[in-house]
């Protein structure tokens, strides 16, 4: 095991954070959703029609851009709606439970099988069954090219952001099928699959402590010492031509219970917190792929408004609380939404309001308060200053202002040369949640990384 | 509170789009969100941000700024009181002078200063940015008592206008705004803001206290004959280096107080709004310059070269300027490495003017501006080294790694 610790950062203390706890019930719905517009780069083309009969298992659409690429219903039932948004992209597929449910059958695969699969079969088989798309491409952070070798696969294993959900928590029962995920993956390259874990872990489980066939990488420190562009950047770094592919070891356990089960899986766990959810329901849940997310939300938020994130608070995507669980949703995230308005906030002392800077007593008094953070913006959108401020949370050799002015100016050879390919959106979170001019950082390198792709580099 | 939130958003229809006074919605946004933090929401990822905005990021500099105000304040009225002979004065007194000089001074620059920034973010629809609260205070910081108020609108107005608002506003502007305006004033107006007379409020030239010149002390050093031990010429005049120190002396408002600065530099560097790194730079740059002309011959060159560095340090605007203006981050370099350079190099170049240039003995403005315009430069080079050692380091990591692999 090799250990790197990482000193710049932040630990947000958000509170809420889910509780190690894992609902031994699936929980019950009666409609599955899957959300095409979620795949990014994903042309979708449907297969069934409004009314079709579908199995757990059936494909629903497939991706126009690379055909294999196919996506399967998580549920076995009856299409009930095909929901369209702007310029007919489709936004959401609804399907109806039935209560006898129909399974697709897949080739099932023994572990020892797994480990002599040969690469083509293997990524047939996963894009045949759309879990493909859980496998990521380094630079652009896109579903991953089957027709690339990559130079080496990173698994993911980390929670810092507040809040991931836990690995070890959520591999408890699923010990075999991420193992037999991590033996898969090791087919699909020719250098080294390397599994990033944290130095230390509450719950540790020997499952990933003492996983086989990978080169095992212990990380400590603040976030985001558990983003893969950090472990990248630390372990194996790119050149701008090199091609990393990464990986969530949430989603391995799907990816290795598919093949040793030779079926759809029925369900997950995700995590579930937030300073919107009732403290005693911060925890883990079983749920169906795509299951409605109504009966969770259902009793266990908070009064008021909230916004429900898909993912962890700093980089995840809002979803629709009247929707399923999104394909990528290992964790839920609640943020209460908050409008309030509060009289010169910038001469108060700060006794309330949480930030790292030290202008605010709270930095000085309160260092090991849980806080409740809310969406608001907490200031104005200013003009940018290059303070230096964001690269006390960067810790990769990266100079965030300037990389951000040669991303405004368009000047992608000088993004390039700054580094712009070895980062993804969410590795800017931290530096926008201290920006005090307001800056949409993340959003801005994903402009930037579009703009590079289109060109080529 | 309740009341004045709904008398506020009452108003808010007239200032938006559609709007009778739609033009005007900078400065109904400016007022709005002065009394009340805003009701936006994060629009992206992250959905949640911390507390921190630019706000509170200039309060804290104008918070930093209130020491070497309130002592200028004194000082002004301390240097009255004696100057004009005015005996039995307590330090109460000497602050309630000092307020009727130096108020008019700062109200005249944050009225005219404020109205041009209010001006042109209407004409070019920007916000009105907060960085104008700092530049509006530090600007008559820098000017002495006796300024006509006609000059402090002009400078202020030079300063916001050429200065920073044809830039395009706050953070695109090359040289700090205050420091220019006071450098339009010292060259447009050299009689009224250089020489001996007029660092004290002198009410009848007749009636002042025997043996008053109105010399500062660099002034004072300048002058000195060759060859006489500095230290011991200016105590003669009556510059010791604890006077100096505290700032109960002739000088621009705020900057002769150099323990007054140096509580805004605590303030600034405890709070992380101010960069310690370019203030430290400027010291050393000081002590590295100050300690080299040392070494030159007394018997060549001027007596001024053998100042210590402790005196440089507490004269003039060094520490003013140091703390307050060479930290502005729009002016400053802003990579960590760049603004050791940019620091050292002002502290340096203060030695440089101050010395080499009897017509200058206040060379810190002179010196931050010309660092000013040099900052991108070193800024670029700085940068131009990242990225050659990123690619190094990058081959060095992957070599480390597969080192670690074989053992």
């Amino acid at each position: 095991m090799n250990s790197i610790r990482i000193k710049k950062g932040l630990d947000i203390p958000l509170s809420g954070k889910p509780g190690p706890t894992i609902e031994p019930h699936v929980l019950p719905t009666d409609t599955v959703y899957v959300h095409p517009a979620e795949f990014e780069g994903v042309k979708a083309k449907l297969l069934v029609e409004e009314g079709a009969a579908v199995k757990r298992g059936s494909p629903l659409f497939f991706n126009k851009r690379l055909t294999a690429l196919q996506f399967l219903s998580p549920g076995g039932g009856r299409v009930e709606e095909i929901k369209y948004g702007p310029r007919r992209v489709i936004e959401r597929i609804t399907i109806r439970l039935d209560s006898k449910e129909e399974v697709e059958a897949f080739k099932k695969y023994s572990p020892e099988q797994i480990s002599g699969l040969d690469r083509a079969e293997i990524i047939g088989h996963l894009l045949a069954t759309g879990f493909w798309a859980h496998i990521k491409q380094r630079p652009f952070s896109r579903i991953a090219d089957p027709e690339a070798t990559p130079k080496s696969i990173f698994v993911n294993a980390m929670n810092t952001a507040p809040f991931q959900p836990d690995f070890h928590v959520i591999v408890k029962g699923h010990e075999q099928a991420f193992q037999a995920g991590l033996d898969l993956l090791t087919r699909l390259t020719d250098g080294d699959v390397h599994l990033c874990l944290a130095a230390e872990a509450e719950n540790s489980s020997k499952a990933v402590t003492e996983a086989r066939n990978v080169q095992i990488h212990a990380f400590s420190g603040p976030h985001p010492s558990g983003n893969s562009s950090v472990h990248i950047h630390h372990v194996d770094p790119m050149d701008p031509h090199d091609k990393v592919w990464v990986v969530r070891a949430v989603d391995l356990i799907t990816i290795g219970r598919l093949f040793l089960d030779g079926e759809y899986p029925a369900d997950r766990t995700i995590s579930f917190g937030g300073p919107g959810v009732r403290p005693e329901a911060c925890r883990y849940y079983r749920l169906r792929h795509g299951a409605a997310l109504a009966p969770l939300l259902e009793e266990r938020l908070r009064d008021g408004e909230h916004r429900i994130v898909c993912g962890d608070g700093l980089s995840g995507a809002e979803v629709d609380a009247g929707g399923g669980l999104p394909f990528y949703g290992s964790g839920l995230t609640v943020i209460p939404e908050e409008r309030e308005r509060l009289f010169m906030g910038w001469f108060a002392p700060g006794w309330n309001r949480y930030s790292p800077s030290r202008t605010f007593l709270s930095t000085w008094f309160r260092r090991n308060h849980a806080w409740n953070l809310n969406s608001n913006l907490n200031g104005s959108r200013r003009a940018m200053v290059l303070t230096g401020l964001y690269d006390t949370v960067m810790p990769m050799n990266i100079m965030v202002d300037f990389l951000v002015r040669a991303v405004l100016a368009h000047d992608t050879d000088e993004a390039i040369a700054l580094g712009i390919l070895e980062t993804d959106p969410e590795d800017f979170a931290l530096c926008s949640f201290i920006c005090p001019s307001k800056m949409e950082l993340s959003h801005i390198i994903r402009q930037g990384l579009d703009e590079i792709e289109q060109e080529g580099i | 509170m309740k009341f004045l939130l709904k008398q506020m958003e009452n108003i808010k229809p007239l200032f938006m789009p559609g709007g009778k006074l739609e033009k005007l919605y900078p400065l109904f946004e400016a007022q709005d969100t002065f009394l009340f933090t805003p009701a936006e929401t994060t629009r992206h990822a992250p959905h949640i941000r911390g507390a921190l905005d630019t706000k509170r990021m200039m309060i804290t500099v104008v918070i930093a700024l209130i020491p070497p105000f309130l002592f200028g304040m004194f000082n002004a009225g301390q240097q009255y009181h004696y100057v004009n002979q005015i005996p039995d004065m307590g330090w109460l007194d000497h602050l309630w002078r000092g307020a009727g000089i130096v108020l008019p001074i700062v109200l005249v620059s944050y009225v005219v200063g404020g109205t041009l920034e209010v001006l042109f973010s209407i004409i070019r629809r920007h916000d009105i940015n907060e960085g104008f609260l700092v530049t509006g205070l530090l600007f008559p910081l820098t000017l002495p008592p006796t300024i006509p108020l006609w000059q402090v609108a002009a400078g202020i107005a030079f300063g916001v206008v050429i200065g920073k608002e044809i830039f395009g506003g706050t953070g695109f502007n090359v040289l700090n705004p205050a420091l220019t305006a006071r450098a339009f004033l010292f060259f447009a107006y050299p009689n009224e803001i250089s020489g001996d007379g007029i660092w004290s409020v002198v009410k009848d030239p007749e009636n002042v206290v025997e043996g008053f010149t109105g010399a500062t002390p660099l002034g004072a050093a300048a002058v000195a004959p060759r060859g006489v031990n500095i230290v011991e010429y200016l105590s003669e005049q009556g510059f010791e280096w604890w006077t100096m120190a505290v700032g109960l002396t002739g000088g621009s408002i705020g900057e002769t107080a150099f323990f007054a600065c140096l509580i805004g530099a605590v303030i600034l560097i405890v709070s992380g709004v101010g960069s310690w790194r370019i203030m430290a730079g400027c010291v050393i740059g000081l002590f590295i310059g100050s300690t080299l002309l040392n070494r030159l011959p007394a018997e060549t060159y001027s007596s001024f070269t053998q100042l210590p560095f402790h005196y440089h340090l507490v004269y003039g605007g060094f520490a003013f300027g140091a703390v307050y203006m060479a930290t502005d981050p729009v002016s400053a370099a802003a990579t960590a490495k760049g603004k050791w350079i940019y620091g050292v190099l002002i502290g340096i170049l203060v030695i440089i003017i101050r010395v080499a240039n009897p017509a200058f003995p206040g060379g810190v403005m002179l010196a931050i501006l010309f660092m000013n315009v040099m900052a991108p430069v070193i800024d670029h080079y700085v940068l131009q080294a990242h990225i050659r050692t990123r690619r190094k380091k990058a081959r060095e990591e992957s070599l480390t790694y597969v080192q670690t692999q074989e053992r």
